[in-house]
């Protein structure tokens, strides 16, 4: 076949220039080998087609273009990759690591706390606070939990010389509210609290966030509604919410708030001990005796109180798995939630 | 507590399958935790809440499972033989303070053979958790378990002149209890006497003196009602806490003092032979006029959020025994002795709705006007402050308030932490958490240690929280934020430990996300930092802040690695503007010149600025440090300090002789005020 000579240029060129890598002065070795305008080979071939007989030409001709098309396109495909090859020797790897400035991380319990706070003051609530280092008045007597009860017990209490306590609950923040602002009342109330308790599951200090809502015509379906409304924002609207009676001193009647299990969605597992439940508020209706020691006429007003645990909750979000973590300051935690939304 | 299923059932007419009665228990608030059946029966462990001593036994239990829905409760039949002798004739009572001891009542049963109690009686016992003892002893166990009231058997024999005196301890009197326990007693205890000794602590524990023993051939039951503060305080301050102190803590019912007698003194002849001497010694048979409660149903409904049939009101007060009278709207209950919860109208809608059953009631948000709700007290603060500690670049860190007294005391070497005492904790937990902190680099210095021991290359924690003094024996509260600093500060590819500047950075950096300007830095002595290595930051003459090397943390913390410390009052924080108010952008261009001054190390750089500042014109508008030269060429105790002024005036252009007429003048003023030189 008169077109033999082309295959055989053909091989040998993608032969060289893949010999040739992304050197750039060996590519253009192989450019004046092949395609120079005065020695090339192409230029050779070209040659070859005039002395060619007439019948031969056409398919000669056809396929000489063909290779000089293919030529000029893998010559400039191998520039410009060898191009971008010098550039990359010469400076930047860009997947260095950066020189980044530190950002900060937000305590899980200040990132939960803020989260529950957003629910609330978006349902027209607003945060109270108070001292964490209480009189009895407020942290007891004012909340039904009269002298020398045996409701005081659960308490765990720390005593402060002087008569103070450590608050063992956010509620004194109840009272001190009710004390000074007429109703209608919408506040929550997060905060640190302290009992002398210490485990896997208790530490001595810990975070509570409280709710109270006090006007007229506050029901107990109003209660259930609230909090059905807080779990299902804070973690899925898919909970069940199951209220059980209970007892605290300060509400009237009083419930335990569970929901189903965050992790297992009620088919049971570890973390609700098979239940498919999780305990996580207490609640009920504020008891005539706290609004009356708050000088409410509880004939008038009614309300309703609700609490739970902050670092519980942070715990069940982000799945820790030991509540004293939360007060260790190890970086190697706390560095975990940089970046969570502020 | 532990309930038998059977014994439960005894209780009660109808037989309601045990799951059901498990569940409407559960719903109603006695929530019945776990189940164990064996052969014949079940264990039940229910959670009774603190406030209904009446339901912690099976007869109060089965009254709520009646109530529930579960059948109905038997009455409380009692078939007592008693014989020809009268028990005035065998032992006397006395009770000398009627308020701690409201109503004492006492049977005697005469020629019982103390044994082992019968099979049936021991494994009811045991199955709640009570130890078989003798056949008496076990009878007022179990009338304890079964009805709920308290009872106490004693030796007829041993008491001497077979009388009971309720009266107050004498200081300094003492008893052995049941336990062997010798125990020194006070007036505020109420004791059980004979003519002669205390034989046992009313409502908490019997003596040993007297209790029964196989020996025992006469027996005097007692079953007593106390004042529930006087037990409680006696049980605490002896450290004893016992099935009897438990309920009378709580409150015991004056009418079933008087049907437990009975109930112990039969079952204990059954148990033990003997006979039932007639009649019952009673301090107090009156019983106190029962109260009353009305409510509307109306209003029950009103508050609930539903409507509550009124025909289900009536059925669950009935069966609770409170003996609901309908009148129209308005219902009238008479609390039954047992209940000393049930108070208000308030109390009775609980008893209602709980077994109306709160998964009944429906879901209603709240539809009151309101107004938009806002952070108050000092959390917009306290949350600007979290937001400035993560804008710098550190993870919050949360330590605990009481820390121990030796690290509070190194911590609190600070004009921030002398505002006041230090509160200490009467009850701590252990040593390390003894006494209140008055600064928060007591835990945050800690913490960054820990983080240095675990091997971190570098660390920057972030705190913000409340210390607390003593000011005239009363607590104050104030805020804070703390910064804590160590190890590496620079990237990757020019690694640098921090030193003092980049803790000032960072400080500096904070208190402009808290809006605190004005503010100066000096040299200071605290005690927290190192001589030499510490500042105070001052705002209108007030230390604000204090920043440097916390001294003491190789000492107290074993830290190879210098650790720097910085905490801020949050006061300062408070006044400060919330909204930048806009300054037009300069008009005319600026002149720079640079300033190389040659002075003693001791001129402070403030101190240079001010001098600078001072000598220079209106128009002399910035100040900005280039470079600081020490080494070849300049005195040991000198620097080379080079500024960059940049000169500008807002109202025109300046023209070059007069930025340097100016720039002249000043150099020449420097030099005559503060012995620098130029070059």
């Amino acid at each position: 076949m008169a077109t033999e000579p082309l295959e055989r240029a053909r091989e040998e060129f993608l032969a060289a220039l893949a010999g040739a890598g992304r050197d750039a002065a060996r590519i253009e070795a192989v450019r004046v080998r092949f395609a120079g305008r005065r020695s090339g080979l192409l230029r050779d071939l070209e040659e070859a087609l005039k002395a060619l007989p007439r019948e031969a030409k056409p398919a000669y001709g056809k396929a000489l273009n063909e290779l000089k098309q293919l030529v000029e396109a893998r010559l400039a495909a191998a520039q410009a990759e060898a191009e971008a090859a010098s550039h990359r020797q010469q400076a930047l790897d860009v997947t260095l690591p950066g020189r980044r400035p530190r950002i900060g991380a937000l305590h899980p319990v200040t990132l939960v706390r803020r989260e529950i706070e957003e629910i609330f003051l978006r349902m027209g609530y607003s945060v109270a606070d108070g001292p964490e280092a209480e009189d009895d008045w407020h942290n007891f007597e004012a909340l039904n939990f009269p002298p020398d009860h045996p409701a005081r017990d659960s308490q765990d209490t720390f005593f402060l010389a002087g008569g103070r306590v450590l608050r063992t609950h956010t509620s004194p923040v109840q009272i001190r509210t009710m004390e000074t602002t007429p109703p209608p009342i919408r506040v929550i109330i997060p905060g640190r609290v302290y009992r002398c308790d210490s485990d896997l599951r208790h530490s001595p200090m810990f975070h509570q966030v409280e709710g109270l809502v006090v006007d007229e015509g506050i029901t107990f379906a109003n209660l259930k509604a609230t909090l059905e409304a807080f779990v299902h924002v804070l973690f899925d609207p898919r909970l069940a919410v199951r209220f059980r009676p209970s007892f605290f001193p300060f509400t009237e009647p009083s419930a335990e708030v569970d929901i189903t299990c965050v992790l297992c969605l009620g088919k049971g597992c570890p973390m609700c001990s098979g239940s498919g439940w999780i305990e996580i508020l207490g609640a009920g209706m504020v008891d005539p005796r706290v609004l009356r020691a708050c000088k409410l006429d509880p004939e008038r007003y009614s309300g309703f109180a609700f609490g739970c645990g902050l670092d519980r909750v942070a715990l069940l979000k982000y799945r820790l798995p030991d509540l004293r973590l939360l007060f260790s300051g190890d970086e190697r935690l706390l560095r975990q939630f940089e970046g969570a939304a502020r | 507590m532990k309930f038998s299923l059977a014994w439960l059932r005894n209780h009660l007419d109808g037989d309601t399958p045990a799951d059901e009665l498990a569940a409407r228990l559960t719903s109603a608030g006695m929530n019945v935790e776990l189940r164990e059946p064996s052969a014949d029966d079940e264990t039940w462990d229910v959670d009774v809440t603190a406030n209904r001593p009446d339901a912690m036994n099976h007869r109060g239990l089965a009254r709520e499972g009646a109530a529930a829905g579960c059948g109905t409760l038997k009455s409380l039949e009692t078939a007592i033989v008693e014989g020809a002798a009268r028990v005035g004739d065998l032992a006397k009572v006395t009770v000398e303070d009627a308020a701690g001891c409201p109503r004492y009542c006492a049977r005697v049963v005469r020629g019982v053979k103390i044994a082992p109690s019968p099979a049936w009686l021991a494994e009811r016992l045991e199955r709640c958790g009570v130890r078989p003892v003798n056949n008496v002893v076990d009878a007022t166990n179990y009338v304890l378990l079964d009805v709920g009231q308290p009872l106490h058997a004693f030796d007829l024999a041993r008491l001497a002149g077979h009388e009971i005196r309720v009266r107050r301890a004498r200081s300094g009197e003492g008893i052995t209890t049941l336990d062997g326990v010798g125990r020194t007693l006070t007036p505020d205890d109420l004791v059980i006497a004979d003519a002669s000794r205390a034989v046992a602590v009313a409502g908490v524990m019997g003596g040993a003196d007297s209790e029964i023993s196989s020996a025992t051939v006469d027996v005097l039951i007692e079953s007593a009602t106390f004042d529930p503060r006087r037990v409680r305080s006696t049980a605490r301050r002896l450290g004893l806490k016992t099935e009897a102190s438990h309920r009378f803590e709580r409150g015991a019912d004056r009418a079933m003092a008087r049907t437990a007698v009975d109930l112990a003194a039969e079952l204990i002849a059954r148990l033990a032979g003997g006979e039932v001497a007639a009649g019952v010694l009673d301090s107090d048979p009156e019983m106190p006029a029962p109260h009353e409660i009305a409510f509307s149903l109306a209003r029950l409904s009103a508050f609930v959020g539903c409507a509550i049939p009124s025909e289900f009101a009536v059925k669950v007060l009935g069966a609770l025994a409170l003996e609901p009278r309908v009148a129209g709207d308005i219902v009238t209950c008479t609390v039954p002795p047992w209940r000393m919860d049930l108070e208000l109208a308030q109390d009775v809608y609980e008893e209602v709705l709980r077994h109306f059953g709160y998964e009944n009631v429906p879901s209603v948000l709240p539809s009151a006007a309101v107004k938009p709700g806002r952070r108050l007290g000092s959390w917009p603060l306290t949350e600007r402050a979290r937001d400035a500690l993560a804008g710098v670049g550190a993870a919050e860190a949360f330590t605990y308030a009481f820390v121990s007294s030796e690290v509070e005391v190194a911590a609190a070497g600070s004009p921030l932490a002398q505002r006041g005492g230090v509160v200490a904790v009467a009850n701590p937990l252990s040593a390390r958490m003894a006494v209140m902190r008055r600064s928060l680099l007591a835990g945050l210095a800690e913490a960054a240690g820990g983080n240095l021991r675990r091997g971190a290359e570098s660390v920057l924690l972030g705190e913000v929280g409340r210390v607390f003094f003593d000011r005239n024996g009363a607590v104050a509260e104030e805020e804070r934020l703390a910064l804590a600093m160590a190890g590496n500060v620079g990237p990757w590819d020019a690694p640098r430990a921090a030193d003092f500047l980049d803790l000032k950075g960072v400080v500096e950096a904070a208190l402009s996300e808290l809006g605190i300007t004005a503010t100066a830095w000096r040299p200071a002595s605290a005690a927290v930092l190192a001589p030499g290595e510490g500042a105070e930051v001052v705002q209108d003459g007030r230390v604000i802040a204090v920043a440097g090397r916390f001294a003491d943390a190789a000492a107290l913390f074993d830290l190879p690695a210098p650790l720097w410390v910085a905490e801020v009052d949050l006061a300062a924080a408070a006044a400060a503007a919330d909204i930048p108010v806009f300054e037009p952008l300069p008009r005319f261009p600026a002149v720079a010149a640079d300033l190389t001054v040659r002075h003693k190390l001791l001129l402070l750089y403030a101190e240079l600025v001010a001098a600078i500042t001072a000598a220079g014109p209106d128009w002399l508008e910035e100040i900005s440090l280039v470079v600081r030269y020490r080494g070849e060429g300049v005195a040991p105790d000198e620097v080379k300090t080079t500024v960059r002024l940049t000169y500008r005036h807002p109202e025109r252009s300046l023209t070059q002789d007069e930025v340097n007429a100016a720039h002249f003048a000043l150099m020449d003023r420097l030099s005559r005020e503060l012995a620098v030189s130029f070059s």
